[in-house]
């Protein structure tokens, strides 16, 4: 059997597989004896390495195609060769034939022996080459491991100029291998870098310690113990004085710690949180900023007391006038915060007295999604119903009446039609139906 | 003709030297320009005894070369007046407390103290005063020490007491000795208004020593008659450093007995924002005297003010302390943000300081520092700089 007895003939050439050169000797060595140097965790030493466990935890590789049966398209375990010499993987082929084929599947040759041999070279290739792989990346996980750990006993004992630097570095390392976030939190790494930010952090030592908490995964007691209040001031400030990514990150984790939690946004939403997120939404530079922005604009806004804060920011003209750039995504987040907005006085009031909200939002109507049409025509009733008049003249000049008969007759939910002939009613209210009709500005045929 | 010549050649010598120094004059201003054009400058504004001295003070420490003997020395005389002036006014106010009290039998001096008190406020209402001799420190001690007083003294937010006042009180026999030189602490606490206006320029020099940056620090009087000074310095600030003494609330101004400290402030900073020539400026709020907020807090609700009547305790010790900050902290921005519609983009942030602690102060302005500094990056990468 090849697989247990290592080759001691010494080979000179390296065996070339789809461009990868495989020293097989070595692969076959450190495959089955034991580990690369002994550096890593003896558990390697002894134990034989499961190849269907390799094949599943490296899942993402891009395995040679001679080691993929042609059936599954899947790695082979255990290898079987035709008498057209096509190589299947034992299991797929034995149930070809059962079910009745006696061909081989990608010559379509009809087979007049339908025995399988094994092929144990490819069998042990493919072991090796797994092997090799699979080893590697061990040693390269646990090599991040230790950088980790070695990076947070530094971050416990320097400052200044040291520790923007080991921020810095665990940052790259955390984007750059997903073990390594593990590893920081197994090693209470979230709890030390918490501890760094405060009312004297500086903004060097700030931005790099939030572009790491904001990658992590936080449990509920980390996360509480970010919402003290000295510390989500040191992120809306971060918010309002960093750049695009600080901006993104400080955003992404409020998010994160506001999340699911009714008293948190209030705590956190104060009137400086909300201007910076504007003015992070009127970037047009940056969409990502934007959509982050929108994102959180939308969690805090679902609370009533941030409603009036946003309201008094002056939230309400900037969000409508931003509405014809946004893209769809955006769009359905913006107009989430003004129906929000819109079911307080002051939002109401701040809409109405805005001249761009009703052709602004008169536009999206079937533009968008059903969701988009929905948030659009309840802003539109609430403005409506605080002044019918009004908005009644510039809905009709923005095409509002169109829109609305193409809701009704469209296949929208009942809610939405009920909604529109609610809105359309308001509208003719102030019109004889003749003048309506020509106000409507319909074609022929909807007429 | 040869006349002529030479009365030519005669003037154009005398015209090349003036040109040659008008030329001088004018490199003069313009590398001049150049240079101020890099110097940042920084406002210090606030009501009065609100510590801009103090953080002015502390600057010069920080990043100047402090004080030197003479300066020192300097402060002597300001260091007794202030001794003088306290004991005054806390003897005063115990006069008035016993006329108007019906408990009046706790401003009762025993003994010889109500002479004491009485040849020490004559000496407190002169316009020079007496070094203070030993004798007479031990007589200020004694009253000082008399429970009629130390109750006057809890009720100091009803006078004019100044803050420093158990600081002085405490350490009369050091000030009264013959060769004493004032200590920095000392200088800190040391109480002068201010008239016109103080300039220092300092780089502030920290671990990224090439940092560059210099500054020119402004500090102005505080007191109502002395704002119209202030008015020509508006144009082209860098930052309005403003500070507020937050453990305020529930004293009344020196130059109007009637009026609130803190609505005083309020309408100050309001004012403040309001003028046109600080569009663009940055706003640094420094809540300043928290060590002194944090001790009142507990014992005086916050509600005695009318701009925070619709305060709620919540709990006790540091939690409430906290607590009450975000309070204060939040009514401030809330003021900021009515006159800050629509958005004019403009640097804003808050600073909890305790102007007397140099370490804090140095921290803070570590902070300040930074948020220029990112401040000009982004209008840098903004493209408008």
């Amino acid at each position: 059997m090849l697989v247990d007895q290592p080759s001691t003939r010494r080979r000179e050439a390296d065996l070339k597989v789809d461009g990868q050169v495989l020293d097989v000797e070595t692969a076959v060595k450190d495959g089955i004896l034991g580990g690369v140097g002994g550096g890593f965790g003896g558990g390697f030493a002894s134990e034989k390495l499961d190849l269907k466990q390799m094949i599943e935890e490296l899942e993402s590789v891009e395995v040679p195609t001679v080691f993929i049966c042609p059936i599954s398209l899947e790695p082979m375990q255990d290898p079987v060769t035709l008498s057209t010499g096509q190589t299947y993987e034992r299991s797929n082929i034995l149930k070809w034939f059962s079910l009745g084929h006696c061909t081989c599947p990608t010559t379509m040759q009809e087979l007049w022996d339908d025995s399988v041999t094994p092929n144990k070279t490819l069998q042990q290739l493919i072991y090796s080459w797994f092997s090799q792989i699979y080893l590697a990346s061990k040693k390269r996980s646990e090599d991040v491991q230790g950088r980790v750990k070695e990076i947070l006993e530094t971050l416990k004992k320097v400052k200044g100029q040291a520790r923007i630097q080991a921020l810095k570095e665990l940052r790259q390392v955390v984007n750059a291998h997903s073990t390594a976030k593990k590893t920081v939190v197994n090693n209470g790494g979230i709890a030390l870098i918490s501890s760094l930010l405060g009312p004297f952090t500086t903004h060097a030592v700030g931005s790099e310690a939030i572009g790491i908490l904001s990658n992590l995964d936080l449990d509920s007691s980390s996360k509480s113990h970010l919402m003290q209040p000295a510390k989500i001031s040191l992120m809306v400030d971060m918010l309002n004085e960093g750049s695009i990514d600080t901006k993104i990150n400080c955003s992404k984790l409020i998010e994160i710690l506001v999340e699911g939690d009714d008293f948190s946004a209030e705590k956190v939403a104060s009137l400086s949180l909300l201007v910076g997120l504007l003015r992070l939404v009127k970037d047009k530079r940056h969409l990502n900023g934007i959509l982050a922005g929108l994102r959180l604009l939308k969690t805090v806004c679902s609370h009533e007391s941030v409603r009036s804060s946003f309201v008094s920011v002056g939230g309400v003209p900037q969000l409508v006038v931003l509405l014809p750039s946004l893209n769809n995504e955006c769009l359905e987040l913006a107009l989430y915060v003004l129906e929000a907005v819109s079911t307080a006085p002051e939002g109401k009031l701040a809409l109405k007295d805005c001249p761009n909200t009703v052709p602004n939002v008169v536009k999206l109507l079937m533009k968008v999604s059903e969701n988009c049409t929905q948030l659009a025509l309840s802003i539109l009733l609430a403005v409506f119903n605080l002044a019918p008049e009004e908005c009644a003249s510039l809905a009709m000049d923005a095409g509002l009446a169109a829109k609305l008969l193409l809701v009704i007759q469209s296949g929208c939910n009942l809610v939405l039609k009920q909604r529109s002939a609610e809105l359309l009613k308001l509208c003719s209210l102030n019109y004889t139906a003749t003048i309506f009709m020509s106000k409507c500005k319909l074609t022929r045929t909807i007429q | 003709m040869g006349l002529l010549c030479s009365r030519n050649r005669h003037s154009n010598e005398a015209d090349a030297k003036e040109n040659a120094q008008a030329e001088e004059i004018e490199r003069r201003i313009e590398q001049e320009t150049r240079a101020e054009k890099h110097i940042q400058k920084l406002l210090l504004l606030g009501a009065g005894e609100s510590g801009k001295s103090t953080i002015f003070k502390q600057i010069k420490l920080l990043f100047q070369t402090g004080f030197d003997e003479a300066e020192l020395k300097s402060y002597i005389s300001v260091i007794h007046a202030n001794v003088y002036q306290t004991i005054k006014v806390l003897f005063d106010g115990l006069k008035e407390f016993s006329q108007n009290e019906t408990d009046s039998s706790k401003y009762v001096l025993s003994g010889e103290n109500k002479e004491i008190g009485e040849k020490l406020s004559e000496i407190g209402g002169k316009l020079e005063y007496p070094r203070l001799t030993k004798e007479l420190a031990q007589e200020i001690e004694t009253l000082w020490k008399d429970p009629a007083i130390q109750e006057t003294y809890a009720r100091g937010n009803e006078l004019q007491v100044p803050d420093s006042a158990h600081y002085f009180m405490e350490n009369l026999q050091r000030f009264s000795d013959a060769n004493y030189i004032p200590t920095k602490d000392d200088v800190l606490f040391a109480r002068v208004r201010t008239t016109g206006v103080v300039e220092i320029q300092f780089s502030p020099v920290g671990e990224n020593k090439k940092s560059g940056e210099v500054y020119r620090l402004f500090d102005v009087g505080g007191q109502r008659n002395e704002r119209r000074k202030w008015i020509h310095l508006f144009e082209g600030v860098t930052a309005v450093i403003f500070c507020a003494a937050i453990s305020d609330y529930d004293q009344t101004l020196f130059e109007d007995e009637q009026k609130n400290r803190m609505m005083e402030t309020k309408e100050l900073f309001d004012w403040v924002l309001k003028q046109p020539c600080f569009e663009k400026t940055s706003f640094m709020l420094f809540l300043n005297k928290f060590d002194i907020f944090e001790k009142k807090v507990l014992k005086v609700p916050l509600n005695v003010c009318e701009w925070f009547k619709d305060y709620q305790p919540v709990s006790t010790g540091k939690q409430e302390v906290e607590h009450a900050y975000e309070f204060v902290k939040k009514k401030f921005e809330e003021l900021y943000f009515e006159s800050n519609t629509p958005d004019r983009g403009r640097i804003f942030k808050i600073y909890r300081t305790t102007a007397l602690d140099q370490k804090l102060v140095k921290k803070t302005f570590k902070l300040v520092d930074e948020t220029l500094r990112l401040r000009r990056r982004n209008q840098y990468e903004a493209g408008l700089l």
